[in-house]
């Protein structure tokens, strides 16, 4: 009886240290919006953004810091239907002076939905329009609206500069 | 100590001895044997305990569990389970609670051979189960946080909660385990069981994480099980 209370004691820990199985493999789990800078003279290919910052509005913290890219995933703020980020870039030296910035604003809805038991819920952002401030360091930018922002497999906007 | 020495020489010195005579030439007279040893036959009725301890160890569950066999060959049993579970499954971004009823039917089969009259069990079990529940989501965060930017837009809790009730599950399960006769007709019995779920009703916008019955969903759609039983066996006759 004994030895069978101590293997059954045996059991419940061997089974209680069963629980954290799964983790969340997947990321990230809400998907994030992916910008190609492409030349704004030569439309097809890449063109870097030196020095470049992004930092959204209300934000005290850059996501990256001079940086030079030509292709970013930044996230969108899933408590708000607007999110606005100043991008900035330095072409010339790295001079404070010198600094450009652009601000690029991202409208959308959001939605929920189940991923998995580790990942839990995951924000999908839907009807996303772009807008970007006139006389700023971006010429152009494509497309304007996208329905569904939901995977991270291509770029969801192209950025002329 | 050389007293000791030389009398721990005698642990190594082996007698070469015979302990049976030589084997006679003659065959022995065969003997049959006319005694049957009778065992009991009848329904068996038990409670499982470990859910009770689980419930007192652990906040977030209760549960019950009562189990019922019948001797239907000399080796093979009809089993039932049935009970109640409620769990609240605490995930990193969820936290839900799980309750509802189950059962579940199948075989056992005895694959020890008992000695003499004794009645104990080595056996293999196969289940159907079925549960009838309801799941509530009691709060969530979305999972907004990634790897490069961090947390950079934080998610609040959510905490609107969301039920789901009349949800299902059916699944198969393959149980070993032992049982022994330590009283006259109590029995004491431990089985593990591993679970395959078929289906499940999942609610909208979610996943049943726990059925009960089943256990924890795994991501693979399998769980385990555990059963610590203390059962009575009401003789119907012997055989």
């Amino acid at each position: 009886m004994k030895r069978e209370i101590l293997l059954l004691l045996l059991f419940c820990t061997f089974f209680a240290g069963c629980e954290k199985d799964d983790f969340c493999v997947k990321n990230p789990v809400t998907s994030k919006l992916i910008i190609d800078f492409y030349d704004d003279t030569n439309r097809e290919t890449l063109k870097k953004v030196q020095a470049f910052s992004a930092i959204a509005v209300g934000k005290t913290d850059s996501l990256f810091t001079n940086q030079s890219v030509n292709s970013i995933s930044i996230p969108l703020n899933s408590l708000s239907s607007e999110t606005i980020y100043t991008f900035k870039k330095n072409t010339t030296g790295g001079a404070t002076a010198d600094n450009t910035i652009a601000t690029f604003s991202i409208e959308y809805d959001t939605e929920e939905a189940f991923v998995s038991r580790s990942c839990g819920f995951k924000v999908i952002f839907k009807n996303v329009a772009f807008s970007a401030a006139e006389n700023s360091w971006i010429t152009a930018f494509t497309p304007t609206t996208i329905i569904n922002l939901d995977d991270q497999s291509a770029a969801h906007v192209q950025i002329f500069h | 100590m050389f007293k000791y020495f030389i009398s721990f020489c005698f642990i190594f010195l082996a007698a070469k001895s015979f302990c049976q005579e030589t084997q006679q030439d003659k065959v022995p007279e065969k003997k049959t044997d006319t005694i049957v040893y009778k065992t009991n036959y009848g329904l068996r009725l038990g409670i499982d305990i470990s859910r009770p301890i689980k419930a007192a160890v652990s906040s977030s569950y209760t549960g019950l569990e009562i189990t019922g066999d019948y001797r239907i060959r000399k080796n093979v049993y009809i089993a039932t389970e049935l009970g109640y579970e409620k769990e609240t499954s605490v995930e990193d971004y969820s936290n839900s609670t799980s309750k509802g009823n189950f059962i579940r039917v199948g075989l056992n089969y005895n694959a020890y051979k008992n000695w003499l009259d004794m009645n104990n069990e080595v056996f293999i079990g196969f289940r159907y189960g079925f549960s009838v529940f309801d799941q509530t989501l009691n709060n969530y965060t979305p999972n907004v946080s990634d790897a490069e930017s961090g947390n950079y837009f934080p998610a609040t809790l959510k905490t609107t909660s969301k039920a789901a009730t009349s949800l299902n599950a059916h699944w198969s399960e393959l149980m070993i385990g032992i049982k022994a006769e330590t009283f006259k007709n109590i029995f004491i019995g431990f089985s593990v069981s591993y679970k395959i779920l078929m289906s499940a009703k999942n609610p909208e916008d979610f996943q049943v994480l726990f059925a009960p019955g089943f256990n924890r969903i795994f991501e693979s759609k399998t769980g385990f099980g555990l059963n610590y039983t203390i059962s009575y066996l009401i003789p119907f006759s012997k055989k």
